[in-house]
């Protein structure tokens, strides 16, 4: 089965060939039509959470106030991950156009794209872009012959997993630690600079102006009833050919992505994690399922960030999960405690169980026990998601990781 | 006035002078209208900053998952060998800091190594050791 080229069917860096007909269309339109294509789509946030975009974009323009803002969070750091560096290397354009339109739609007259610092090579695409866009009128004052004023500013991050959160990255922008906010208030009604704002995905918004190409209806007719469109998978691990390729959901099973755009594993497949570190693994016996957001929840894990880790059989499970219970550890922002203690304390037991050789029962219920915990009470949805990985190798895996003897 | 505009400035500084020296957190501070305690705490927390002087080429090399899948483990320790430093840690002749950093998103190429702005994808041991020969 051939991709669904969607957000990938335009690759244009160079300005020069690109005027900018999305925009130049959506500035033709009401902010309440932009917003009611979005919705008709039926496009949900891209980048792990899945809220409905549309509705995000019509209650940040029902909020009070002159002073609003979008922003592009870009600061892609689910391992795994790396659909977003593709579109800001390849399409810088688009995304920057997503970003314009969303600005117009939920009257916000200045924007922010937050980049993670390690992206040297998309942050300079993208500067000059911004650039270039300000030569060309695409930004600044009266855009493109509207009464549409809106200026972008980037933001280059420190290196900071968890300012991919939306409250830590409002922070960050503000030049304070990037830590959590407490929700409610959501960032729609007290955001950056405690102002309404939406914080999007790059893929969104890339997806949003496509659907203003292309009408909201084209869009929903792609997909099934609860997953509507195209997502970009990123394909990485113990696969043959690793990379990002898109897939009309409910179009292919998990399976078939791997095979036939991954084209098979290296070794014998043992599991997949299908939507980055944050998310459930699937067993081998479970890829059988279409790629949608339901099908995914329905076996108790979520399509997350798009990233499909494939890991087949002769890793040793132990070193997997102290290498992601390392990512957690380091990356906790550290403010609330069952993130904090919760990542540290799994850590050291899994040490531990690497010492003597394997867990006592007693070991694998207090972890999961931590790991529910952590699912309800932290404060974010990065803490609340760290131990999904690790429980669930627990749970499928138990007899495995026991201690012998 | 908060302009979002610290972060920039602090790569800005760092970008100048390889890291951010006491004198110029001292100026932001002022300028912001933050104590140098509060500043210390935002440069703490991402760990590009640096309040050390750090080595001329600073080496990251992916450790998560799909790096770790393709055994980026092993060219981590044969870098740190060739080195003879660990995570965080500057040479003594001040040329390579080595850090291990999470997901430098090339998870399809891995394993990769970033030196300074420049990504190297699918980077054996022997290949990242001569990486590192070519910085000398």
């Amino acid at each position: 089965m051939a991709e669904t080229l969607f957000l990938k069917s335009k690759v244009t860096a160079d300005i020069t060939h690109y005027d900018f007909p999305i925009l130049r269309k959506v500035l033709q339109m009401d902010k309440e039509d932009v917003i009611a294509e979005v919705k008709t789509s039926g496009l949900k946030g891209r980048g792990g959470a899945g809220f409905p975009t549309g509705l995000k974009w019509e209650l940040a323009l029902k909020e009070p106030g002159d002073e609003k803002y979008i922003i592009c969070n870009a600061d892609e750091g689910e391992p795994g991950t790396f659909k977003d560096r593709f579109l800001l290397e390849n399409t810088p354009l688009q995304v920057l156009e997503g970003i314009i339109i969303a600005g117009y739609a939920i009257g916000a007259k200045k924007g922010y794209i937050y980049i993670r610092g390690e992206y040297a090579k998309a942050i300079n695409i993208f500067m000059d872009a911004i650039h270039l866009a300000k030569e060309e009128n695409i930004l600044g004052e009266k855009i493109l012959g509207s009464n549409f004023n809106f200026d972008i500013q980037l933001v280059k991050g420190g290196g900071a997993y968890v300012c991919g959160d939306e409250t830590s990255l409002i922070n960050s922008i503000e030049g304070k630690r990037g830590i959590s906010r407490m929700t409610p208030p959501y960032p729609i009604q007290k955001g950056l600079f405690d102002k309404p704002s939406v914080v999007n995905n790059v893929e969104t918004l890339t997806a949003a102006a496509e659907i203003l190409s292309k009408g909201g209806n084209k869009y929903a007719s792609m997909g099934t009833e609860k997953s509507k469109g195209t997502k970009l998978v990123c394909l990485s691990g113990d696969v043959k050919e690793p990379g990002v390729y898109e897939v009309e959901f409910g179009k292919m099973t998990l399976r078939e992505i791997i095979d036939e755009f991954g084209k098979g594993v290296n070794g014998k497949l043992k599991f997949i994690i299908p939507g980055g570190v944050s998310t459930a693994i699937l067993a081998e016996e479970q890829l059988d399922i279409p790629y949608t957001y339901e099908d995914i929840a329905e076996n108790g894990s979520g399509l997350g960030s798009g990233a499909i880790i494939v890991v087949s059989e002769g890793h040793e499970l132990l070193d997997l999960l102290i290498n992601v219970s390392i990512f957690f550890m380091d990356e906790t922002c550290g403010t609330c405690f069952p993130c904090r203690e919760g990542n540290k304390q799994v850590y050291h037991m899994l040490k531990d169980a690497a010492k003597k050789g394997g867990f006592t029962a007693e070991e694998i219920q207090l972890i999961k026990d931590l790991g529910k915990n952590m699912y309800l009470v932290a404060r974010c949805g990065l803490g609340q998601t760290s131990l999904c990985f690790i429980c669930s190798i627990l749970e499928k895996y138990e007899e495995e990781l026991l201690v012998r003897g | 006035m908060n302009d979002g505009r610290l972060m920039e400035k602090l790569h800005n500084v760092q970008m100048t002078y390889g890291y951010i020296p006491e004198s110029e957190i001292e100026k932001l501070a002022e300028e912001y209208g933050m104590t140098k305690t509060k500043v210390y705490g935002v440069i703490s927390f991402y760990s590009m900053f640096h309040t050390e002087p750090t080595g001329k080429y600073i080496i990251r090399v992916c450790n998560s998952i799909s790096c770790h899948l393709n055994r980026s483990g092993d060219m981590v320790e044969a870098i740190k060998d060739y080195l003879g430093v660990e995570s965080g840690q500057t040479t003594e002749d001040k040329r390579f800091t080595l850090e291990v950093v999470e997901c430098l998103g090339h998870c399809g190429e891995g394993p990769v190594m970033m030196v300074n702005d420049k990504i190297y994808t699918h980077v054996g041991k022997t290949a990242a050791l001569k990486i590192l020969k070519e910085c000398l």
